[in-house]
């Protein structure tokens, strides 16, 4: 797999797009100048999270004898449902019930919507399969997502909410798309390894 | 080379299906007043026109590039279409008002309905046998004439069936939409089966 694929996937997996509305929505009480430092620092921490999960990811794979079929079906399916909410919300999921009136810290920007398990599942499955220079495209999607994050507001303001909205969907039937090749790979792996 | 254009346009218009597929999209948006749908029926149409534009230029490059094989795709078209019609077969009472409203935002409509992976892999087929670029582009604009007209008439369609008419179009299309879903599904098994 080329460096180009595996950014893209990785960029495509952390949704800052898809995403947008809704750091806007969690983010909307706090002034504004404030804002980027807490989209910075959440995004910080993502990214900890993420290089936390490419470094033992080898380790914890070996330590829970897991097989790389199930990480790719693992992975597969929570990107599926995931996915699934993105394209049909529904009040009652814990998207929309997730915030409140406080700050948020680690919860819900940095983890689940940015580094969530289906991303740090992807993270360990590539650095296991492709090892070490995993790293570069995740720093490389990183960056681009935290750039399209902290614009967020210029985008809300020149695609509108419905833009938004629509991009929102698009994005997560492309995380569908992912889900379901990843997914169909692990069933591969599964049918060499028997 | 003008047969030839209308003759693509004439099949992309066949594949998005918008006659076709117009009960089953008036079903999904049937709670709006008859200029609402009309101009959500429009708006689905222009993002299901880009989407199918962006695919004759760069769909080649973008599926190969995040690793996605075409089964996938028709994959995804039918478990998105299969929970669409499962959900129109049994119908749940909308928690609250604001959920009732809630507009259909290019999935289901724009894509997978319109613009589906049926399309998708139309298109990217014939722009590999075409050498010049332009022709096929003319083609799906051309096909979007009538597939927009088809889409923004239909809500004409609800005026004569009447509350009663619909909820029976719903259930009836539910089904229709859940056998194009289950062959989308097959279809793609048979693919990575043979893949």
């Amino acid at each position: 797999m080329t460096l180009l694929s595996m950014t893209l996937i990785f960029f495509l997996m952390m949704d800052p797009l898809g995403n947008v509305a809704y750091f806007i929505e969690v983010l909307s009480h706090i002034p504004h100048k404030q804002q980027r430092w807490v989209i910075l620092r959440e995004m910080l921490i993502a990214l900890g999270v993420m290089v936390f999960f490419y470094v033992i990811g080898d380790l914890l794979l070996d330590f829970l004898e897991v097989s790389d079929a199930s990480v790719s079906l693992t992975s597969g399916t929570i990107l599926f449902l995931v996915a699934i909410k993105i394209i049909f919300p529904n009040s009652r999921t814990s998207r929309a019930r997730m915030h409140g009136d406080f700050e948020p810290f680690i919860v819900p920007l940095a983890i689940p919507l940015i580094a969530g398990p289906a991303m740090l599942a992807t993270v360990m499955l590539f650095s296991h399969k492709f090892g070490p220079q995993v790293l570069i495209p995740i720093l490389i999607a990183w960056f681009l997502a935290s750039m399209v994050l902290v614009m967020s507001r210029h985008l809300m303001k020149t695609l509108g909410r419905n833009g938004l909205m629509a991009i929102e969907r698009l994005m997560g039937m492309i995380l569908i798309l992912l889900a379901i090749q990843r997914f169909l790979e692990g069933i591969n792996l599964f049918m060499t390894s028997v | 080379m003008d047969v030839l254009i209308f003759s693509l346009a004439f099949t992309f218009f066949v594949v998005a299906n918008p006659v076709g597929n117009s009960p089953v999209i008036l079903a999904l948006i049937q709670d709006f007043d008859y200029q609402k749908q009309k101009k959500i029926m429009f708006r689905e149409a222009v993002l299901a026109l880009l989407l199918a534009l962006f695919f004759q230029f760069f769909g080649e490059l973008f599926l190969g590039l995040i690793q996605v094989k075409s089964y996938a795709l028709t994959y995804c078209g039918g478990i998105l279409l299969s929970l669409v019609a499962l959900s129109m077969i049994f119908p749940t009472p909308p928690e609250d008002v604001k959920q009732m409203k809630r507009e259909p935002y290019f999935v289901p409509i724009a894509t997978p309905l319109i613009a589906g992976p049926g399309l998708m892999t139309v298109i990217m087929a014939k722009s590999q046998e075409m050498t010049q670029w332009w022709v096929i582009t003319v083609a799906i604009v051309l096909a979007w004439i009538p597939v927009t007209l088809a889409l923004v008439g239909s809500p004409l369609m609800q005026k004569v069936l009447k509350r009663r008419g619909m909820v029976a179009l719903e259930q009836l299309m539910g089904m229709i939409l859940m056998l194009i879903s289950v062959e989308m599904i097959v279809s793609a098994t048979m693919m990575y089966l043979n893949s």
